[in-house]
């Protein structure tokens, strides 16, 4: 029942992590985050040192983005030049953020800055989705009762992104854009990401979904393909750099995900658009309230080891 | 007369040298103190959970008896949480804990402060209390920290199992090998790898009389040593090796189950 992990120098039960990479993965394959922001905590829980915790779950990511991208590619739900666009974005967006880390560190207080922007950018995306959606799902029953034609009203309000250059057309998620957009969205996220020390897998989706106006089904398989190449080079990185991967538990747990990844894909089909997002939203919310009152409450013990969030 | 006296006094320095001889003997009441440990190398497998070390020996009937276990000290860095604004708890900074054992476990055969004096537990670090006055406290300033922390220290490592007093948990026999002593250690698995010092002190009317030590080894063995030499020897290798088997099994598990259904 018990397996040594020789980087992270603790025994775990090998049932409990395979059963969080399970849980993980599936949320990975129906939403199309990466679910660091609920695995590295959990990871935590179980005694596992924070930045081993980290960087372990970006390899398990791999994994599970992988089996999950791979499936919906199958389903036609990967948009390659979108994704790419966001990927070199998101490529100089995480460069400049970890720079803007460096000098909030040496300024100080760095840390409440962190939190304060992950509570935060976790709260109003969660907020906005839920609200979003809420509202979409009333508008679509009424709609249904009148008329068969059930459509989100985009290709309107595109005025200023319209009025940019290099316009493309992006068959798989049927939208036009200036590659300007999801170049910048994609630093933006990158940005935020490495600053908060998360994936952005919860940040990308709702961007995909409301500012560059993509089908739910090609945001997450597009969310995916993106995410699997960002992990591969943070797994990568951390290994060479800071020895903090524990192949073991990346084992144990993709055993877990990547079947999550699958079971989340086909669960995934047969949910709305809407009914994804609303469940992704209160996954947001209630990660956002819980790390409210981790910040409020007294801990019970208050010295920690260094790294994690 | 005469002789009567010579034969007592012939008596006499055979009585002497008997004496004597006694005297040089072996006295069993002054039985040397003698330590070991079982097993003296603990293996670190895929499957280890920690481990159940038994360490005896034999000493003098009647002295109270201390066993440590303990590590090479060393300076330990931690982070520490305060309240922010009066509202929200945060890390706040570093703290250094200087010269602190990462593993510190002692049994006694009775309550600490009744087989040595204060005086005499501080100095030879027996106790939080005399760890409390050896262990330095500072903030990454090198200013001397607040005591509390020493406490929330504690806290800390009891919780990780690496930190175990328990007073009155050495047991002692009286056998045909003299006097023996035995007391069972529940080693955590949270201890990492490294050599470990078994120590025992005998202890007579408040004052320590002997001391006996010994060390065992905690080692990784086998994919487990295998995996972490190579993560810090090869570690761009293993970062490959890392990235390439999660795609592989990703890869792979995609499509085995599109070969077993659900297509759209």
């Amino acid at each position: 029942m018990y397996m040594y992990l020789p980087i992270a120098l603790t025994s775990v039960n090998y049932l409990v992590v395979m059963g969080l990479g399970l849980g993980v993965g599936l949320l990975s394959g129906l939403f199309g985050v990466g679910g660091g922001f609920l695995m590295t905590p959990l990871l935590m829980m179980i005694g596992i040192p924070p930045t081993i915790a980290a960087a372990t779950d970006a390899n398990q990511i791999v994994a599970a983005s992988a089996s999950g991208t791979f499936s919906h590619w199958r389903l036609g739900n990967v948009d390659f030049k979108m994704g790419f666009y966001l990927l070199i974005g998101g490529f100089f967006g995480g460069a400049g953020g970890v720079q803007v880390i460096k000098i909030l560190r040496a300024t100080g207080g760095a840390d409440f800055m962190i939190k304060m922007t992950y509570v935060i950018m976790l709260g109003l995306v969660g907020s906005f989705m839920f609200v979003e959606s809420l509202h979409a799902m009333r508008k679509t029953k009424k709609v249904t009762t009148t008329t068969d034609q059930v459509s989100s009203p985009k290709k309107k309000k595109r005025g200023f992104f319209a009025a940019l250059p290099m316009q493309i057309y992006f068959e798989k998620s049927g939208v036009t854009h200036s590659a300007i957009v999801p170049l910048v969205l994609g630093t933006f996220v990158g940005v935020l990401a490495a600053i908060m020390g998360v994936g952005g897998g919860f940040l990308m989706v709702p961007v995909m979904i409301y500012m560059l106006r993509m089908p739910m089904h090609v945001v997450v398989g597009t969310s995916l393909f993106q995410i699997l190449f960002t992990c591969i080079e943070v797994t990568y990185l951390q290994a060479y750099s800071n020895h903090t991967v524990d192949f073991m538990l990346a084992l144990l747990l993709l055993v877990g995900s990547v079947f999550g990844a699958q079971i989340g894909t086909v669960l995934g089909k047969k949910l709305h658009g809407e009914q994804l997002k609303i469940l992704l939203s209160i996954i947001v919310l209630a990660v956002t309230v819980k790390i409210v009152l981790e910040l409020v409450m007294e801990p019970s013990i208050l010295l920690s080891y260094a790294g994690g969030h | 007369m005469k002789r009567t006296f010579m034969n007592l006094s012939r008596y006499m320095s055979l009585a002497a040298v008997v004496l004597l001889g006694l005297a040089l003997l072996p006295v069993p009441a002054a039985q040397a103190l003698t330590c070991s440990v079982t097993p003296d190398i603990i293996p670190i497998t895929l499957t280890y959970h920690g481990a159940q070390l038994s360490i005896s020996g034999q000493s003098a009937s009647g002295d109270d008896l201390i066993v440590t276990v303990t590590s090479e000290p060393a300076d330990t860095a931690l982070k520490y949480k305060e309240k922010v604004g009066g509202l929200v708890w945060m890390k706040k900074g570093t703290l250094e804990f200087k010269d602190t054992p990462r593993i510190y476990m002692v049994y006694s055969t009775d309550e600490l402060s009744r087989i040595l004096s204060a005086a005499e537990l501080n100095h030879n670090l027996l106790g939080y209390e005399a760890l409390r006055t050896h262990i330095r406290i500072e903030d990454s300033d090198g200013n001397p920290a607040d005591a509390k922390w020493f406490d929330e220290y504690l806290k800390f490592k009891k919780e990780e199992k690496v930190y175990d007093i328990q007073e009155g948990r050495v047991v002692r026999q009286h056998g045909e090998e003299g006097n023996t002593f035995q007391v069972d250690v529940d080693w955590p698995y949270q201890a990492p790898p490294g050599v470990y010092t078994v120590e025992v002190l005998a202890a007579r009317d408040g004052k320590m009389v002997d001391r006996s030590s010994t060390t065992f080894e905690v080692k990784s063995v086998g994919i487990t040593a295998f995996l972490s030499k190579m993560a810090f020897d090869q570690a761009g290798l293993y970062g490959i090796m890392a990235v390439v088997v999660a795609l592989f099994a990703g890869l792979a598990v995609g499509a085995i189950f599109k070969k077993g259904g659900g297509s759209h």
